[in-house]
């Protein structure tokens, strides 16, 4: 299963909701994947935060369904978040772990994920997110798209995806605080608010 | 902590917009965090480490809402590496309320660290402070730490120590 084509099953399926994103080569990958959410699509930096940020941002907008994008290795970076999501239980938040088994965007070392011991989905559902599957094709990912973006309790699907990249794709060329820009002003537009409001005359 | 220091501190965080705390519970602050679950006005949000809580505060930022991260001065050691790559990778702020753990004053040897280390790694991180040691000076603290991040796009923290722990 690639990557590539479950983000674009995803994509099919996503308009009003909120992404936040990990690093590496399926910032890429979303970025052409999903060309009309990329100002709805925050990027994020770093692993382990890629959850957390989402759940963060399910907190302060409860009416919205919110994405996040998270990687084996960002998930199993701090798997204290999802003990947080068992006792919090958000009733908007999506989670998909991107689980090829390895480090891509540094060459390729394995994760935890690769010696085929360590289930994320199953450290969910003991962390108390009741809703934590595995899915090995395209159709069971996109099954579990349908109903986790349906869910009104935390709903996470780990999509066991090849190592590979989707080769020939457009990169992304903005940084961090830019694509903090955008997505701001994203989010103030859709929801009629101010997040990054003009300087006080004083 | 005296529960007019509580009392205090819940108002600060009213007064500059806050709705949202994450916290991970420290003993300097045990009166102050059922005060936030108590208060209808607030959600409270336990969290596993204090990074993890600093990483929820950057979406609630994103989200519109205002957050504060409640802790004790150690947490702001597991925090580092998302503030560095939240605050100046993308400029999303996290507003910070610690207790000062290890100041002169400290009885506890393993609280020592606690003291030697934050002031040097809120420096590292440019991040601008106050240590505030009495109580009256709190609500202003945490006022003025909401402007300057909500002006600067960027973490700051206020430390509470002395009598107003003690």
């Amino acid at each position: 299963m690639k990557r590539y084509d479950c983000m674009k099953a995803l994509a099919a399926r996503l308009k009003d909701e909120l992404v936040i994103l990990s690093l590496g080569a399926s910032v890429d990958e979303w970025y052409n994947a999903a060309p009309h959410m990329r100002e709805a699509s925050l990027f994020q930096q770093q692993l382990g935060c890629v959850t957390p940020q989402a759940f963060g941002l399910a907190a302060g907008l409860p009416h919205r369904r919110i994405v996040s994008l998270d990687t084996d290795g960002g998930m199993m970076f701090n798997l204290g978040i999802l003990a947080t999501l068992g006792n919090e239980q958000p009733k908007n938040l999506f989670v998909v772990v991107w689980d090829n088994e390895m480090y891509q965007s540094i060459g390729g070392p394995a994760t935890h994920t690769a010696f085929g011991r360590v289930d994320i989905a199953a450290i969910a559902r003991g962390a108390g997110v009741d809703y934590a599957y595995t899915a090995r094709t395209i159709e069971e990912f996109d099954e579990h798209c349908a109903k986790g973006l349906a869910a009104d309790v935390p709903y996470v699907v780990v999509a066991k995806v090849a190592g590979s990249v989707q080769p020939d794709i457009k990169r992304k060329h903005s940084d961090g605080r830019e694509d903090k820009y955008i997505f701001v002003r994203h989010v103030e537009a859709s929801e009629g608010i101010t997040i990054m409001g003009p300087s006080e005359h004083n | 902590m005296k529960q007019s220091a509580v009392d205090a501190v819940i108002r600060g965080l009213k007064k500059a917009g806050v709705s949202i705390v994450c916290y991970l519970p420290d003993s300097l602050f045990k009166e102050l965090y059922p005060a936030l679950d108590a208060d209808p006005d607030i959600r409270t949000i336990r969290v596993t480490n204090e990074g993890e809580g600093a990483a929820i505060c950057g979406g609630v930022f994103l989200s519109g809402k205002r957050a504060a991260l409640i802790m004790e001065n150690s947490g702001l050691r597991a925090s580092v590496e998302p503030l560095a790559r939240m605050g100046l990778g993308a400029g999303i702020p996290v507003v910070m309320l610690m207790s000062y753990r290890g100041e002169l004053g400290e009885n506890n040897w393993w609280a020592i660290p606690h003291g030697i280390t934050m002031e040097p790694v809120l420096n590292a991180l440019r991040i601008p402070y106050r240590v505030v040691t009495e109580e009256e000076k709190i609500e202003r603290a945490i006022t003025d730490a909401y402007q300057w991040s909500y002006a600067a796009y960027y973490h700051s923290a206020v430390a509470l120590g002395g009598e107003v722990v003690r």
